[in-house]
């Protein structure tokens, strides 16, 4: 059993630069793999990359599913966040109004409870705008996921349009919409986090002097040993924290939506017709439900990592220990 | 025999999660207790909550992605 679960599930999570192997085992035309069709629908689409490009000094340089999400989030948020301003600036007296109103409530919301407590009055400006695009980027990209806007496409693939295996169509519905779920994603933006913290303790004190903050001063020079690299350790482990923290939550809440449908379909495959639709009616309710706790979570896990960042970053600028 | 590794992941994510219910259960008995002394004080307690809240839910959450990865990582070959 862990033989095939390796085979399966391993592959499309951490082999990121090779495709699933091919399907070898006995599997009946239409037996429904529960463990295969969940990690199809939460991971990145690499066997079939919506453009394929060629491997550049070992790098794939492909669109893949997550690829292109990332790229529509960050047009849509270019895109609407500049018109919204634009028109509000281009007002006579300077009035918000609709969703401008909203905006200008989250960008306060982020700039007077999120940045100002923790970096300080002099550097709300410096740091405001990293904050509030990570807050907006991640928040938006959580939230495609649970839109089912590639599902839709799927059933019109499906029972209208039928194009071909190979089709554009065909390539970009495989894989999962999240393209924070996928811990490359929030690897990088734990990165921009990494380098911020660093770039903040330089700006406030000078290069060296940010490094000498990472311990506190006056203590007897045996303490240093053990202290120096605990703080090394914490600087590297507090990035990987975060990564893990969007990944993992994301990916959590999908799976769980899509093992509570599947259950419709295993129960199906076991009992019959008529179990199936009995299971569905218990199932899809509970997976709606859950759905919603996963708008929940979407919305904290935003702002968890953006305020553990600006936190990370105060802690830089205000060394108290 | 050789798939012992299940049961060691099994017990260490019923250990994950009594771990991360307890602390979170003390966290929010404490808010509790805090907002009934001093009810005006209920947006600092809820602000101070906060933090470390998800430092813990994040520490509980690692640990069930290192349990994932001993899950499949480990095993006959």
């Amino acid at each position: 059993m862990p033989e095939l679960f390796a085979e399966r599930v391993v592959m499309p999570i951490f082999a990121l630069q090779e495709p699933i192997p091919a399907e070898g085992t006995a599997a009946a035309e239409g037996h429904f793999d529960a463990g295969k069709t969940i990690i199809e629908h939460v991971s990145n689409n690499l066997e079939h990359p919506i453009v394929h490009l060629p491997k550049i000094m070992g790098i794939d340089f492909s669109v893949t599913k997550h690829v292109l999400m990332l790229w529509l989030v960050a047009a849509f948020l270019v895109v609407v966040l500049t018109a919204l301003v634009r028109r509000y600036l281009a007002q006579d007296r300077l009035v918000p109004s609709g969703l401008m109103n909203a905006l200008e409530a989250v960008v306060e919301f982020v700039r007077d409870e999120i940045v100002r407590p923790n970096v300080g009055n002099k550097w709300v400006s410096t740091w405001a705008p990293l904050i509030l695009t990570f807050f907006f980027f991640i928040l938006i990209a959580n939230m495609v996921g649970l839109v089912p806007i590639f599902e839709v496409l799927a059933l019109l693939d499906r029972w209208v349009l039928h194009t071909g295996e190979n089709s554009w169509l065909n390539h970009v519905i495989h894989g999962g919409s999240t393209a924070t779920a996928n811990f490359n994603v929030t690897a990088a933006l734990a990165t921009i986090t990494f380098f911020s913290i660093i770039i903040a303790g330089t700006m406030a004190y000078g290069f060296t002097t940010h490094w000498k903050n990472l311990v506190p001063h006056g203590l007897a020079w045996p303490i240093y040993i053990l202290l120096i690299p605990i703080e090394i350790m914490g600087m590297f482990v507090r990035p990987f924290a975060l990564t893990m923290r969007l990944a993992a939550n994301m990916t959590g809440g999908h799976i769980a939506i899509l093992a509570i449908l599947s259950l419709v379909f295993l129960f199906s495959e076991a009992f019959g017709h008529a179990m199936g639709i009995g299971v569905g009616a218990i199932a899809v309710p509970l997976a709606s439900l859950v759905s919603l706790l996963e708008l929940i979570v979407v919305f904290v896990q935003a702002y968890v990592f953006t305020l553990l960042t600006t936190v990370f970053i105060g802690m830089a600028i205000h060394v108290h220990h | 025999m050789e798939n012992i590794h299940l049961f060691g992941v099994a017990i260490g994510l019923g250990m994950i999660v009594i771990g991360a219910g307890l602390g979170i259960g003390r966290f929010a008995a404490a808010a509790a207790d805090g907002i009934a002394r001093q009810p005006s004080a209920s947006d600092k307690i809820t602000g101070a909550i906060n933090l470390p809240l998800f430092l813990l839910e994040g520490v509980a959450i690692l640990a069930e992605v290192f349990a994932f990865l001993i899950l499949i990582m480990a095993g006959p070959k």
